[in-house]
């Protein structure tokens, strides 16, 4: 039980008893037996459950839009200019956006496959959802903490390509269809390796839930210095996975005019995009969680300012990455992942069973 | 290294030192000296550039000095600049120059051209408005305090004394260098148009000694005072029988 939980308990408890109170005030004979069904422990676990998850993923939000916040002021930085300037150090520009495109009208093109169409932005939003409950901030603040956490992770980010192929295809447009096309492509090949360094991760800590592989580090030692070839292939695979630039090929904005969310227009155009960073702050989540020690850090504050402390300077290499670097062609891409990372991942694990072998920790 | 010794193999840009190190240490460099200094970036609005002390903004008018020449009108190559009659508290009823903002190329020549140093650049380039009514200003709109070097002046040679091996040069508005009116008695008809228009007030119909013989009154002719004349050719412009000219100083 995360304290979270614990907490919110009460709250729901206390706010059952008014609604059963309201509903026995009305002195309606039918509405009796609600009242009583509403304070019975099914019940309250189900709405605890519910405001649980919601206020994680408003924190969340809020994070992601920090992550939107901080790429657009570094980015500006890098390129010698100031980026946003709209509210307090151009933190409500991103307020600003999410108003507009909230305004804008939703447009289906006439021969787009319209339930198809609709499904697959609804794909990428659940499943980035999804994955955010996923990973906690600290061992008491949480959604779910389930022994198969990091696999579970995993899974549910492979859904993706699906997602992207059911929307390029609904949308009727070959652009979008190409875009999709790449994504995809590029999304299973950087998915092996990550799987590999997800293995070898799980070989040293015999773990798959994050308290226990944070668990293991805070006992023994931070997983990033024994395992560095599989942090640094991670961190570019995570890249790639997380559709930045130099990977950006499922929506190259030159070209392929924002790949397979060209005829999306509205809201779900902005969710998908703010998705992206939330993909990206999953993959830091991630990365922290496995190689920098996730929340363990010197006792003077919350071990979940540690974690997302980390989180942030993770995802300001993926900035510096995208300052630095140009796009590379899909040829290159699959290149990269199925000649060069994948046997740095190989390499990774055979470090990893070497070590457990050998037994150093 | 010179630029032609530099040898590109194919694959140059893609090895990690070309593709990854290098272009992670120049832009680490430059988010390093941005955050330290400041971007290049001016917040326009509140933060301006310093302009250099010549620059060319819109053209200004000190009125005081203003004799209602028109030579800048005559200048003017977009032929923006238009004389208007306005009332002035102490001379009445007198032409000064109109400026159509929203068409100058604040080439300066206005400036240029006055005799007075009334007509000055000065560094205003802020003219947006909201309607093109706004942007043409009035001799009361157009006038601007003037400062010390706001005014344009230059220096000119003359090409007959480059031809005999040595130039001299003079300022601008030489009283004793500058083309002059020339009058052609026969045709003068003694009308004093030119006097009456002449903006600086240097023609004095004076009398010749002869006398009208229809009439038997002294024919009067203008004469000029060379060193206050500005040269705005209206007198020129005004002649009913085309007995002014001018000739050029060469």
């Amino acid at each position: 039980m995360s304290t979270l939980y614990t907490v919110l308990q009460d709250v729901t408890e206390w706010l059952m008893g008014l609604i059963a109170s309201l509903v026995d005030w009305t002195k309606l004979g039918f509405l009796s037996g609600l009242a009583d069904w509403l304070e019975t422990e099914p019940v309250l676990t189900t709405v605890t459950t519910l405001l649980v998850a919601l206020i994680y993923f408003i924190s969340l939000m809020m994070f992601g839009l920090c992550f939107i916040w901080m790429e657009r002021k570094f980015l500006g930085r890098f390129m010698d200019r100031r980026g946003t300037q709209v509210g307090v150090l151009g933190f409500f520009q991103n307020f600003a956006d999410g108003i507009k495109v909230v305004l804008k009208e939703h447009i289906v093109p006439k021969a787009a496959d319209k339930p198809l169409f609709e499904l697959g932005v609804f794909g990428i939003l659940a499943t980035s959802f999804m994955l955010l409950g996923c990973i906690p901030l600290s061992p008491q603040f949480y959604v779910i903490n389930v022994p198969l956490a990091l696999l579970l992770g995993i899974a549910i980010f492979s859904f993706a390509p699906f997602s992207l192929l059911i929307g390029a295809w609904a949308s009727n447009n070959k652009f979008s269809l190409i875009g999709g096309m790449r994504g995809a492509a590029q999304l299973i090949a950087l998915e092996i390796p990550i799987l590999l360094v997800v293995v070898s991760v799980v070989v040293m800590t015999g773990s798959l839930s994050f308290n226990g592989i944070v668990g293991w580090q805070q006992a023994h030692i931070w997983l990033g210095i024994p395992l560095f070839i599989g942090m640094v292939t991670f961190l570019v695979a995570g890249i790639g996975e997380s559709e930045r630039v130099p990977f950006d090929l499922p929506e190259a904005e030159a070209e392929l005019v924002e790949g397979w969310t060209t005829e999306y227009g509205d809201v779900r155009w902005g969710l998908v995009m703010a998705c992206d960073y939330f993909r990206a702050y999953i993959m830091c989540g991630l990365l922290t969680m496995m190689f920098l020690g996730g929340w363990d850090g010197p006792d003077f504050i919350w071990a979940e300012v540690w974690y997302l402390a980390k989180t942030f300077i993770v995802f300001f290499f993926f900035i510096w990455a995208r300052a630095a670097m140009v796009r590379i062609r899909t040829d290159q891409i699959l290149k990269l992942g199925w000649t060069r990372l994948l046997p740095l991942a190989l390499i990774n694990l055979l470090i990893a069973i070497s070590l457990k072998v050998a037994e150093v920790f | 290294m010179r630029i032609e010794e530099r040898r590109y193999t194919k694959t140059d840009h893609l090895r990690p030192t070309g593709y990854l190190a290098k272009s992670l240490v120049v832009t680490f460099k430059g988010l390093w000296r941005n955050t330290k200094n400041r971007p290049c970036t001016v917040q326009y609005p509140w933060e301006k550039v310093v302009y250099p002390d010549n620059y060319r903004g819109r053209p200004g008018i000190v009125l005081d000095k203003c004799i209602g020449c028109g030579r800048c009108a005559k200048e003017c190559p977009n032929q923006c600049i238009e004389m208007v009659q306005i009332e002035l508290p102490n001379l009445g009823a007198v032409k000064r120059p109109q400026v159509n903002v929203g068409r100058c190329m604040m080439c300066g020549n206005c400036a240029e051209a006055c005799p007075t140093n009334a007509m000055m650049v000065t560094p205003d380039f802020e003219l947006a408005s909201y309607s093109r009514a706004e942007m043409i200003f009035d001799p009361i709109k157009l006038q601007h305090p003037y400062k010390p070097g706001y005014e344009v002046n230059y220096e000119f040679a003359l090409l007959s004394e480059m031809k005999g091996g040595e130039a001299k040069t003079y300022a601008k508005n030489d009283p004793n260098v500058h083309d002059v009116i020339v009058l052609e008695g026969a045709k003068c008809i003694s009308c004093g148009r030119c006097a009456k228009t002449c903006p600086a007030g240097v023609i004095v119909m004076t009398e010749t000694g002869e006398l009208n013989p229809k009439t038997k009154k002294p024919i009067k002719h203008p004469k000029f005072d060379n060193t206050k004349c500005v040269v705005c050719e209206q007198c020129v412009e005004v002649c009913p029988k085309s007995a002014l000219s001018i000739k050029e100083v060469l």
